[in-house]
């Protein structure tokens, strides 16, 4: 299977809020002693297309491997998506959305 | 001869007293000397060479010590050197300049100090990138900074006329190497190790320092506290979206007062000196410069001041090893730190064997945590860190922890050059 690179979510108060009322709040996974996140997975090409729209986001190469540095209103954008959907998988929705407003 | 300092040179401040410092500045304009305005980076670098951060330097290079460094990653006389230390200036502003004359240096309008100047020289400046960063590609950011000078460079000897006036917040961390060697006997320590960062610390870091605490503590007694650890942050060229300088600092020294450490084992300081992220050059160039502080030990973890993947991860380690014996200083040497949710706690990479199950952390990763508008957990990142950060924020920041453009224009500057009168 081909590597993916997540773009991790992180969940406030309001977003597990969401995710209750969506009945998703299970698709959050516990991390770092008690935090919760949601790991968006990308592809390869995804990952690159994600870095050449939002230039201050960053691909932690060396620690994480994963998308960081995200400005939040870009997630709660790919968040939306999430509750609306019901899957993780909507990074190329979101791409397309990106690309038609610019 | 006891402030010896790396290359085993006596470290000798170069600042001419305050009345001295007077006469000389109205003998250079009666003389009609030339004047130049320097830019931050340059009135920083004067400083350092100044209070003997960058011994045995008593000046710019001139282009027999650039290229020896470049090549041989030594000076002329032999002494360990990795990053070339060059004063740039344009056509325009070298004209009328010759070699042997003195001209006077000012920032913000300022006097800042003297140029002897010894030498007028240009250098291949993709040459200069591929010894020092081994690319030639501007997208690493110390590339891009060797293309930015101006087309010569002049070499020569500094002397301050007028020291910094260093803003609040970071006054108190400002210690030059004299008065940090003077603080350290005061604590009665023997042993120092340094802390190299640009970061607020997460429980990473500071278990990389209690790691590196214990490797240095060694052999010694343990009646008294020997051992102590420099937090030494690197204040420089701020970029977009890196924590504001007072978050860093002060969530530094929030370790110490919160009780993580304590007066008899941790200080915080600060270094001016723009980042090149040279990886391994850069580790040598931190281990001369924390020489010079006085410290004994220096904490190298993975990557050291490396950037995207342009360096191995334990490249720095390498290349220290290779010039070990010229150095005064001792590298301790660390993989990562981590969270295991198996053991429940931050524990080490090279001890912990629950590989399928560690939750890696980084900088980074904590920065977005913290965009995302959530607290981390105290095993990652420390409440009274976390709180003093989010109070820079609204006292520094702009309401920001990371630097934004308004943080750019409008933020206190660290140090100011005062009138000269």
């Amino acid at each position: 299977m081909a590597e993916t690179y997540p773009i991790n979510i992180w969940i406030n108060e309001e977003r597990y809020e969401k995710l209750q009322q969506a009945g998703l709040a299970h698709m959050a996974k516990e991390k770092m002693a008690g935090l919760k996140v949601l790991a968006v997975p990308t592809n390869e090409e995804q990952k690159d297309k994600i870095l050449k729209l939002f230039p201050m986001a960053k691909f932690d190469s060396a620690t994480t491997k994963s998308i960081e540095l995200l400005p939040r209103e870009v997630k709660d954008k790919i968040f939306d998506l999430i509750i609306q959907k019901k899957t993780v998988d909507v990074i190329d929705d979101f791409i397309k959305t990106v690309e038609e407003q610019k | 001869m006891e402030n010896i300092g790396h290359g085993g040179k006596e470290i000798v401040e170069r600042i001419l007293p305050r009345d001295e410092a007077i006469k000389k500045v109205q003998e250079l304009k009666a003389k009609g000397a030339k004047e130049l305005e320097v830019r931050r980076q340059i009135a920083t670098e004067i400083i350092d060479i100044a209070y003997g951060f960058f011994c045995p330097l008593e000046g710019f290079m001139t282009k027999a010590d650039v290229e020896s460094v470049c090549k041989n990653m030594r000076l002329t006389d032999g002494t360990v050197w990795s990053i070339p230390i060059v004063f740039d200036v344009s056509d325009e502003e070298a004209e009328g300049i010759k070699e042997n004359d003195e001209i006077l240096l000012t920032y913000t309008g300022n006097p800042l100090a003297v140029f002897e100047v010894s030498e007028i020289f240009t250098y291949d400046k993709q040459e200069m990138a591929q010894s020092v960063y081994g690319t030639t590609e501007d997208k690493h950011p110390g590339v891009k900074r060797t293309y930015a000078y101006k087309d010569k460079f002049l070499g020569g000897k500094i002397t301050l006329l007028n020291p910094p006036k260093i803003n609040p917040v970071f006054e108190p961390f400002f210690i030059p190497p004299l008065e940090m060697r003077k603080r350290f006997k005061e604590k009665g320590w023997k042993r120092i190790v340094a802390h190299q960062t640009r970061n607020v610390p997460h429980t990473g870091h500071e278990w990389l320092m209690k790691g590196a605490w214990f490797q240095t503590y060694a052999e010694l007694p343990i009646d008294k506290p020997y051992v102590g650890v420099l937090v030494n942050a690197i204040i420089g060229e701020k970029r977009l979206g890196d924590y504001i300088d007072e978050a860093i600092l002060l969530a530094h020294d929030m370790l110490r007062k919160a009780g993580y450490f304590g007066e008899h084992n941790h200080m915080t300081s600060i270094t001016f000196w723009d980042m090149r992220y040279a990886g391994p050059r850069e580790a040598i160039f931190h281990a001369a410069l924390r020489t010079n502080l006085g410290l004994t030990h220096h904490m190298y973890g993975r990557d050291h001041a490396g950037v995207g993947t342009y360096y191995g991860p334990y490249d720095a380690h390498n290349l220290l090893m290779s010039v070990q014996d010229d150095l005064r200083i001792t590298p301790t040497f660390s993989m990562n730190w981590l969270y295991c949710p198996h053991c429940g706690e931050v524990t080490y990479e090279g001890l912990c064997n629950h590989k399928d199950e560690w939750q890696k952390y980084s900088g980074t990763l904590i920065r977005s945590i913290i965009i995302d508008g959530v607290k981390p957990p105290r095993l990652i990142m420390r409440p009274e860190v976390f709180d003093v950060v989010m109070e820079c924020a609204e006292k520094y920041g702009f309401g920001s922890p990371f630097v934004t453009e308004e943080y750019l224009q409008k933020r206190t500057p660290v140090f100011t050059i005062e009138p000269l009168e």
